[in-house]
């Protein structure tokens, strides 16, 4: 009791009082999120407003450098023992915010946790493929996976290592509310709702960052952001759309900042039930979307027009790839051979969390060749219910974005394509073996030979239309120097400010 | 009085029995987070293993009856996202929701209130027409739109007022307008009205007659009279004012309840959406009482106990 009535008093005393707003602004990056982080244990959850803070706390296993190659990070090299065992060297610098060595136990550690279903990780479908970790000596960690397992580097990209002996002590629950890790910013303190708080480690063994204290503010509405950014309360924002992107660039005191990510805009259909159970209808589909246009008219031409599933950034990406042309002349035709009439309905499910204009001028390109096509809403966690509901309860269409965060093949296609997966709307014996083969091989070039094999019979059998990359956009300060990457990473200590 | 306290507290206790049944159960007519929580490609296996961990695989009577159980400890629970107390963090919220809809409050009255008494006084005057104006900008611009001009306003343009968030004393200015208009406006309509309704009775008349000064008998008897109907829209209206705080505070990224309330609802954290909703109910039967109350203080003839 009397506890929370001395948070409340100091609570209420901040919200009443002036507070900080005192340093000069190049001591401090402030940065607007849409939401608090929901939780500052790396373990937990992986949302980008988390993941954004944590990040900056911990080291991973490994990273990926701007341009998205894999890179070292607590592990400087790695070697296949045999198909299912890695074998990993630490280095031997790293200390943790407490001045304790980050050792091969703390690797150990860290990966036994996030795949302990006691901890209730919504991230542990990640890592569970890891079925054993063991330290060799203190700089050198083996994994051994279920089998070969071609993804375990990309997934060891998002694996922070956390400090055994710490988080040991304090519990879970405290280590979520004050994280400690090894990386380039510690953290200071949450003002719940309000922000999150970073200092530089000084200390750090790699690029030290550039700001010596980072705020994290959660803003849910993105004209605030804008204006925050433009009345210089904020360095750098998040998630704008193209719109306001627009009205930044008026603005001689802010920039836009871009880049394509490994995000995929798809148009996904029921190959299973119900009139787009018929190619020809899925193929007049495809052709009568001009995505293209949607780009140009409505994104400002940001995002790239997409072919196949997987973005240039993705292992089992490969050119060449036509795709639909937009041809509504030959979708008007492929429906009439269908026997699709006005009286035939189709349903396209959607959220509010996928711009509404988007999925509008489908509908409209749809109504133009001819079809009858109702829009139906849900919140998001509706939607997610329904996308992977079965195909008789799933409607006909439903427009949608995927990123695995792991730029590989199997992230993507598997889950949308293979048979065993609840999001697939379709059955295809040939595709499944491909993806299995992928999945299940080391040799990178043999995995891009079934990878290709997958985006032909996915090109002839359109059970999704694969609309464009998705292109994320940022705003800032003119003096920040920053390259946004395709994962969506935030590392303050990649950035510079220029005066 | 002690009768009219006691039935009101059963009432009370039966009313917010059902707002928080109501509310367990309409939140999970549309499933559980599990599905927020997890990443897209989740397995079937991974999504039934989360959901049974979080206890969402139970029946719905269960999992009622353990909140129940759960609210007579007097514990609220854990945010299902957040892993916090969820005591904690309405603890942290509430003070910032309190402050902001005090000083709408004080927005709302101290404009609200003298320009309603003088638009009754002036009535079929220019001024009234202008003020007129004024209230019904008030009441009819939606606060999301309202909230962004300012902001564009005062804040890009200006340079004035910080743009959101709570930096100082100056932060709440701008949001306590855009929440209060709207009760300001109410205010002044029904200031206006009951006013006028008093300035035609006859110890109006008597009371100037006997040669006070129009200023006192306004003071002193017509807003002493007029009282009870603006008691009872004070509380309607400070309900008002927080159910306009989700609007508000998520515009201005004000830290409060509202945006709270906002992105739980969202993320589907049952157990703040409920501790808010309880909240609520409390609130606006602790303010539906305290009216009742004032009414026999500032009108003898009113007795609570419903005997004469």
């Amino acid at each position: 009791m009397a506890r929370w009535l001395m948070r409340f008093s100091i609570a209420a005393l901040t919200a009443t009082l002036f507070v900080g707003g005192a340093l000069a602004a190049k001591d401090v990056l402030v940065v607007d999120l849409v939401q608090e982080p929901s939780s500052l244990d790396p373990h937990l959850q992986w949302n980008p407003d988390s993941y954004f803070v944590y990040r900056n706390v911990f080291d991973n296993m490994v990273t990926r450098d701007d341009e998205g190659k894999i890179t070292p990070q607590v592990a400087t090299s790695w070697r296949q023992i045999d198909d299912s065992t890695t074998e990993f060297t630490l280095r031997s610098d790293i200390k943790f915010h407490d001045g304790t060595p980050l050792t091969a136990d703390d690797v150990v550690f860290s990966v036994k946790r996030i795949i302990d279903p006691a901890l209730k990780s919504p991230q542990r479908d990640q890592f569970n493929k890891i079925v054993d970790a063991t330290a060799v000596n203190p700089t050198t960690v083996q994994l051994k996976t279920e089998g070969p397992y071609p993804v375990l580097l990309a997934q060891l990209v998002k694996l922070s290592i956390v400090p055994k002996a710490h988080v040991t002590q304090v519990g879970n629950d405290k280590f979520n509310q004050e994280p400690m890790g090894s990386g380039p910013y510690k953290f200071v303190s949450i003002q719940r709702g309000v922000k999150t708080t970073l200092a530089r480690n000084d200390t750090y063994w790699g690029t030290k960052g550039p700001f010596a204290t980072a705020e994290f503010h959660a803003v849910p509405d993105p004209a605030t952001r804008v204006a925050d950014l433009r009345s210089g309360k904020a360095d750098l924002i998040v998630t704008i759309n193209a719109d306001l992107a627009a009205e930044l660039k008026k603005d001689a005191r802010v920039k836009v900042l871009s880049v394509l990510s490994e995000r995929v805009a798809y148009f996904h259909l029921n190959a299973l039930a119900g009139p787009t159970a018929d190619l020809r209808v899925r193929k007049a589909i495809a052709h009568a979307i001009d995505r293209q246009g949607i780009i140009d008219g409505l994104m400002a031409g940001y995002d790239k027009p997409a072919t196949t599933m997987l973005s240039p950034v993705h292992v089992g990406y490969v050119e060449g790839f036509k795709g639909y042309a937009y041809d509504p002349a030959k979708a008007k035709a492929l429906l009439k051979e269908a026997g699709i009439t006005a009286d035939t309905s189709f349903t396209l499910f959607t959220a509010p969390t996928f711009d509404q204009r988007i999925v509008q001028a489908i509908q409209q390109m749809l109504i133009d060749v001819g079809m009858k096509v109702t829009i139906v809403t849900s919140d998001f966690a509706g939607w997610l219910k329904r996308a992977q509901s079965s195909p008789a309860e799933f409607g006909e269409m439903s427009f949608s974005r995927w990123s695995c965060g792991c730029q590989d093949a199997d992230g993507v296609l598997f889950p949308l394509y293979h048979s065993s997966s609840q999001w697939a709307k379709l059955r295809d014996g040939a595709i499944d073996k491909e993806l299995e083969a992928g999945r299940s091989l080391l040799d990178p070039a043999a995995r891009l030979t079934h990878y290709k094999r997958v985006h032909e019979l996915a090109e002839a059998a359109v059970p999704l239309v694969p609309l464009y990359q998705v292109a994320i956009l940022y705003g800032a300060r003119k003096e920040l120097r920053w390259t946004p990457t395709p994962n969506e990473s935030f590392f303050i200590n990649r950035m510079k400010w220029e005066e | 009085m002690g009768r009219f306290l006691l039935r009101r507290l059963i009432q009370s206790a039966v009313a917010i029995l059902g707002t928080i049944t109501l509310v367990f159960f309409i939140q999970r007519l549309a499933g559980d987070p599990t599905l927020l929580m997890l990443p897209e490609g989740a397995t079937r296996q991974d999504i039934e293993t989360l959901r049974h961990q979080l206890g969402f695989d139970r029946p719905l009577a269960i999992q009622y009856l353990d909140y129940l159980a759960q609210l007579a400890r007097f514990d609220l629970g854990q945010s299902l996202v957040q892993r916090v107390p969820v005591l904690d963090i309405i603890v942290a919220r509430l003070p910032y929701t309190l402050y902001l809809a005090g000083s709408a409050l004080l927005v709302a009255v101290g404009i609200g209130l003298p320009v309603g008494i003088v638009m009754a006084v002036r009535r079929d005057t220019k001024l009234e027409r202008v003020l007129m104006a004024l209230v019904l900008v008030g009441q009819s611009m939606p606060t999301f739109w309202s909230g962004i001009l300012l902001i564009l306003l005062f804040a890009v343009t200006l340079g004035a007022m910080p743009s959101s968030g709570v930096d100082g004393l100056r932060s709440v200015v701008l949001p306590a307008i855009a929440l209060g208009a709207l009760t300001m406006a109410t205010y002044a309509r029904v200031a206006r009205t009951a006013v006028l309704e008093e300035l035609g009775r006859d110890y109006v008349s008597a009371a100037q007659a006997k040669g006070l000064l129009f200023r006192s008998v306004i003071s002193r008897h017509i807003l002493r009279n007029a009282a009870t109907p603006i008691i009872t829209i004070s509380a309607l209206e400070i309900a008002n004012l927080l159910a306009g705080a989700v609007i508000v505070e998520t515009v201005f990224a004000w830290p409060g309840l509202g945006q709270l309330a906002v992105q739980s609802i969202a993320a589907r954290d049952f157990p703040i959406v409920q501790s808010i909703v309880l909240l609520s109910a409390f609130v606006s039967i602790a303010l539906n009482l305290a009216a009742d109350i004032l009414y026999s203080v500032v009108d003898p003839r009113i007795r609570l106990d419903g005997v004469a």
